[in-house]
């Protein structure tokens, strides 16, 4: 039975052979185990007779005869690293592997990508693997089936790279979906150190002292604070920043803990009171300078030249930000410099967040390249290329790997400071409103921090809209 | 092969592209040797560079290849079954042959083409054949019993065919090398449905019959309802895959059977039945391709829209009406708790004033005339006026995204509409009129979303230390600087303004003595604002603002952060698109006014405001409605400017982008499709009205 599928797959088989003779180069025929594995499966969950084990183990032996599994493949990746330096060096380590395997690997890069993949996956055209800056995105996607599962072997690389308390993020339900790409940290305040000795200023180390120095500089006719809440999709996810950073340290963790999993309401006086205590310190006349007119049309990577222009005194961003600054910004005492952002208690907490890619389609190809991100050679071949995108030397690159076996040696001292922090500090805890359902995390928290802020709505209003909004 | 065959896609493409031009330029005009010329060097030209842009990027090549093919094979299609009916009135029985070997090879090729039959070469061969000898008897035999046997028999036999070498499961290649993905075939046979089905299917044919009066031949539509039934409970229902292959073979033998039992019943039709035959066919012929278009992209998809809406969010479990009591009741969505606002706002006590104004001039014109109230352009225009700004006031106050949608449905038709209409009157047989029509026209070009962007460079603000770069909010800097400096620019300024209103003022007791009372008034009402302006730049007006230590600083104007009246600014985007489109519509119509009726009123004394008023309005008055009701639907889904310059923040929201942002940002299918369809149903009476006006217009 079902001689003639056969028949074409051996013909196309002898075609694919003739063409690897013409092509002169003598390669070894590997047997490739992935469709074989995906075979046992159908074999173990179908109802299967007979003559479908036969269908299938002839098409795996017309697969197995063909020569580089990964030779002229193409696999596409969706991300939300869209500056020049952010998705240049990301495509620049995967052409890298692409190159090494003679394949194609596509990155694009788009602002608004929380948006558009929910379009893409729910409309059955998604890319080959996505680049996640929320886990709570990941487990949505998971549970509605979109995802796929991390096979054995991709999975043993990873936990063999990469700490299981960022592998974590990846898990949803005690299935492994995703792997950690990226680490940023959060609880930094970029500023310029001359600045500070020019006027007397000394590094706040309490959040009172922080305060206390804004108003100093308002006094002293000083802007203390750049900020600008603008994110295309995504406005409003630097406030919420401000609020998970500040939970953190007046609340403490536990209760950030279930803040995030909504055990807490959204809406406590406590979160009010942190709202306030925000929106207060913003709203001090003479305490902002918004390129954009206001907070809330400022993009939040216009920024960095402000700083460096002296238009303003402090920035609170995370560690990726150096990527925003001017080409020419020389990083260190003579140059930007940051300082943790000051905690109330002294219990130093620390707020991270990063990316994770997952992938959507069953394919070789698809799962070597997740392999790939989950080496140690990716992590250095981003880090190298971004520095020098963002030319070269002693400047900060903006990336921080994940990957405990990533080369110490790529990264400027004070990035391995950060990285430091982040795997050392007593407490860190991952951005909240990335942990947090979509239409929360990526929704009603981000729409209604931006009418708070633009005053449209008052605190009360904005927190209660949030509350009703979880789903 | 595949080379070859690129080669001579991309020479066809390129032919053809430099062809076309080339005849096109040929055909313009005068035919000279020099027009020949230039036609044939304009075609080697364009055709040698769309073969390089065709070669060089790699898209358009597949492009290109796609678009040939696709219409070389929609054109074989067409030719194909334009001729086959062609043959209906003559050669009968060579269009049946063709149609029943035709028939049977389509639906073997399908389930070829699934995988679902082995031997699928043989088999589709010998179906093929079995189906045109069919097709030859039935077109030729007249014997009602002998048609009957052949027609049952050969479906029967086709059916058996197709189910003795039916597969059990066919394989489906989700992608290439993607997960293996297994459809089970044969049928398990519930046998209560399928015989309810096929009863069902029976009493339907019955009845469909008795429906229409026609007693005659009841039992052809009773068989055939009866096996469509059968076939949807063998077929369709059941869960494929676990059956047995006697079930298959009995269900497809039935089926068949059925089927061509229809067929051989039906006699042969006589000439005028046959010509009838042919003429229908032209019309299925052109239109099924395009029904099945729509059916796929538009159909589907909307009653697809109608399910979710009353599903959960992911559109698992049915919820009723709980999405849409949702929208209703959530307050960023609609949020009517502002409302006594309305009343204390400046803008409503302005409108309201007008309004009364209005109807007090008319009434008092009325006295004069006899009638209760008459309405001069010139009150009317007062009212309403009045109307729009106490409308505006309303919307002002309400909030939430559908208040928001109806106020740019409002705001946007009724100015997009007035405009228009003034610059097409005004422009009418005026001097530069293509050029100043043209000019207007022009952002019609422009996408929304290009709009959206430029008009965020226009309304940008930049933090008031710095010199802005935005258009609107440097001059309203610089109108405040200019206000304070008083220097000779000032003075300047100052001068200009109140020369343009004198003039005004000189051109208004004018026309006020020849009698040409409303030009008079217009260009009164026209002075007022630049004396205020000239009084308010003495005063000090614009961007700036005095600190309390006597600093001044800039101010700028957020024009699309500050609520509600950022809505009005986003409006007059599409407002600025969407007048061009609104005079160009007008201006035709407005050309279209016979000339004779526009002599007749010259004759009869009328004005030039009379013979607008009272002869080309009621004339244009279809053109009007039609412009209007498209305005509407158009605004009604409003969406790339508000996701560019605002994306819904700052109390911009309008229905579209909620919509998406629900859908799509949050993952909540239910409520986003409930919002679509609450769109879509505001949407369908105005299209409906916009139809049947156009359709008016056209008759």
């Amino acid at each position: 039975m079902a001689r003639k599928p056969i028949r074409i797959c051996t013909l196309f088989a002898a075609l694919a052979l003739m063409a690897s003779a013409c092509g002169g180069e003598e390669t070894t025929v590997t047997p490739q185990t992935v469709v074989v594995t995906s075979v046992v499966t159908v074999t173990e969950t179908s109802i299967i007779t007979e003559t479908v084990t036969e269908t299938v183990t002839e098409t795996v032996e017309v697969e197995v005869e063909k020569e580089n599994p990964l030779a002229g493949k193409t696999v596409t990746v969706f991300g939300p690293e869209s500056s020049d330096t952010e998705a240049g060096a990301h495509q620049a380590a995967l052409d890298i592997f692409a190159a090494q395997n003679d394949m194609t690997i596509v990155y694009t890069g788009e602002r608004s990508f929380s948006d558009l993949i929910n379009a893409q996956a729910a409309g059955g055209n998604p890319p080959d693997i996505a680049v996640f800056p929320q886990p709570g995105k990941i487990a949505d996607f998971a549970r509605e089936g979109w995802l796929l599962p991390i096979p054995s072997d991709v999975q043993e690389t990873m936990d063999d790279n990469i700490g299981a308390a960022w592998n974590a993020f990846g898990n949803v339900d005690g299935v492994q979906y995703a792997i950690p790409t990226k680490a940023d940290l959060k609880s930094l305040v970029w500023y310029r150190p001359a600045d500070f000795t020019a006027n007397g200023y000394a590094v706040p180390t309490t959040w009172a002292d922080l305060k206390s120095l804004s108003q100093q500089m308002i006094d002293d006719g000083n802007t203390p604070w750049c900020i600008g809440i603008e994110s295309g999709g995504a406005t409003g996810w630097a406030f919420t920043d401000w609020v998970e950073d500040l939970t953190l340290r007046y609340q403490g963790a536990d209760f950030y803990d279930q803040w995030v999993d909504h055990s807490i309401p959204f809406n406590t006086p406590e979160m009010n009171g942190i709202w306030n205590e925000i929106l207060a310190l913003w709203n001090t006349p003479g305490a902002v300078y918004a390129e954009g007119g206001t907070i809330s049309s400022t993009f939040f990577g216009d920024n960095g030249r402000p700083l460096v222009e002296g238009d303003c005194m402090m920035h609170r961003q995370a560690s990726f930000f150096s990527a925003f600054f001017p080409e020419d910004t020389s990083f260190g005492p003579d140059g930007v410099d940051v300082f943790y952002f000051p905690s109330v208690e002294g219990d130093r907490p620390v707020l991270g967040a990063g990316t994770l890619v997952s992938a959507f389609r069953d394919a070789p190809e698809v799962w070597a390249v997740m392999e790939y991100y989950a080496t140690p050679e990716y992590a250095d071949n981003r880090q190298r290329f971004q520095n020098l995108a963002q030319g070269g030397g002693a400047v900060l690159s903006g990336f921080l790997s994940p990957n405990t076996n990533a080369d110490l040696d790529l990264y400027q001292p004070l990035e391995q400071s950060f990285l430091d922090i982040l795997f050392t500090a007593e407490v860190v805890r991952f951005d909240g409103s990335d942990l947090m359902p979509a239409a929360v995390g990526a929704g009603s928290f981000w729409t209604e921090a931006t009418s708070a802020v633009n005053g449209d709505k008052t605190v009360e209003e904005a927190t209660q809209a949030i509350e009703d909004s979880w789903p | 092969m595949v080379g070859i065959l690129n080669t001579v896609i991309n020479l066809l493409t390129a032919a053809g592209i430099g062809a076309g031009a080339a005849f096109l330029i040929y055909r313009g005009g005068r035919r000279s040797v020099t027009r020949r010329a230039v036609a044939a060097l304009s075609g080697v030209v364009l055709g040698a560079a769309s073969l390089w842009g065709v070669i060089a990027v790699e898209k358009l090549e597949t492009t290109a290849r796609g678009v040939v093919v696709s219409i070389a094979a929609s054109a074989l299609i067409f030719i194909a079954a334009n001729k086959l009916f062609d043959l209906t009135p003559d050669r009968w029985s060579v269009f049946t042959t063709l149609m029943g070997g035709g028939g049977a090879f389509l639906v073997y090729a399908m389930l070829w083409g699934n995988r679902a039959i082995d031997d699928p070469v043989l088999r589709t061969a010998a179906a093929t054949l079995i189906g045109a000898a069919a097709g030859y008897l039935l077109g030729t035999v007249d014997g009602k019993r002998a048609r009957l046997a052949i027609g049952t028999g050969a479906g029967a036999a086709l059916g058996a065919l197709a189910a003795s070498g039916m597969r059990r499961v066919i394989l489906i290649f989700e992608r290439e090398e993607g997960p293996l993905e297994l459809w089970p075939v044969l049928p398990n046979l519930d046998y209560g449905v399928l015989i309810g089905l096929t009863l069902a299917g029976a009493a339907l044919g019955l009845l469909s019959r008795l429906v229409r009066r026609r007693r005659t031949a009841l039992v052809r539509p009773v068989i055939l309802w009866a096996s469509v039934g059968f076939f949807i409970g063998a077929w369709c229902l059941p869960t494929l895959g676990t059956g047995t292959k006697a079930e298959a073979l009995a269900a497809a033998i039935v089926t068949g059977a059925g089927f061509g039992a229809v067929l051989g019943l039906k006699p042969i039709p006589d000439a005028q039945h046959r010509g009838r035959i042919e003429v229908a066919s032209r019309a299925y012929i052109f239109l099924l391709p395009a029904l099945g278009f729509i059916a796929a992209t538009l159909i589907v998809p909307t009653l697809r829209t109608l399910f979710l809406s009353f599903h959960d969010t992911h559109g698992r479990e049915f919820v009723g009406g709980i999405n849409y009591r949702d929208i209703f009741t959530s307050s960023n969505i609609f949020d009517a708790a502002g409302w006594p606002g309305i009343f204390t706002s400046r803008l409503f006590i302005a409108g309201a004033a007008l309004v009364l104004i209005g109807l007090l001039a008319a009434v008092l014109a009325g006295r004069r005339s006899g009638y209760l109230m008459s309405l001069s352009p010139g009150t009317a225009g007062a009212a309403g006026l009045g109307v729009f700004l106490v409308a505006t006031a309303a919307f002002a106050a309400l909030r939430g995204t559908v208040f928001n949608n109806l106020w740019w449905v409002f705001t946007v038709t009724i100015i997009a509409t007035a405009a228009g209409l003034a610059i097409a009157v005004l422009a009418d047989r005026a001097k530069w009129e293509s050029l100043a029509k043209s000019l207007i026209f022009m952002p019609m070009a422009i996408s929304f979303v290009g709009a959206g962007v430029i008009w965020r460079f226009m309304y940008l603000a930049r933090d008031v230390s710095k010199p802005q770069t935005g258009v609107l909010n440097t001059l309203w800097v610089g109108i405040g600087n200019l206000s304070l400096s008083r220097g000779p620019g000032f003075f300047l300024t100052v001068i200009v303004i109140l020369a343009a209103a004198a003039l005004l003022v000189r051109l208004a007791v004018r026309a006020w003595r020849a009698d040409e009372r409303t030009v008079g008034v217009g260009a009164a009402v026209c002075a007022l604002p630049l004396i205020w302006f000239a009084f308010a730049l003495w005063r000090g007006i614009g961007g700036f603002e005095v600190r309390d230590n006597g600093d001044v600083v800039a101010s700028t104007i957020q024009f699309v952060q500050r609520s509600p009246f950022n809505n009005v600014w986003l409006m007059l985007v599409l407002i600025w698109i969407q007048t061009g489109f609104t005079m160009v519509i007008f201006s035709a119509a407005i050309k279209a006014v016979p000339a004779d009726l526009l002599e007749a009123a010259e004759v009869d004394g009328a004005s030039e405001s009379q013979t607008f008023w009272r002869v080309v309005i009621p004339q244009i008055a279809p053109t009007i409605g039609v412009v209007v009701t498209t305005l509407i639907v158009l605004v009604m889904k409003v969406f790339d400017i508000v996701k560019v310059m605002t994306n819904g923040n700052f109390d911009t929201q309008v229905i579209a982008n909620e919509m998406w942002q629900r859908a799509f940002t949050e993952l909540n299918f239910g409520l986003g499709s409930a919002l679509a369809v609450v769109l879509f149903a505001a949407v369908l009476p105005i299209l409906y009205l916009n139809i049947r006006r156009m359709q008016k217009a056209a008759a």
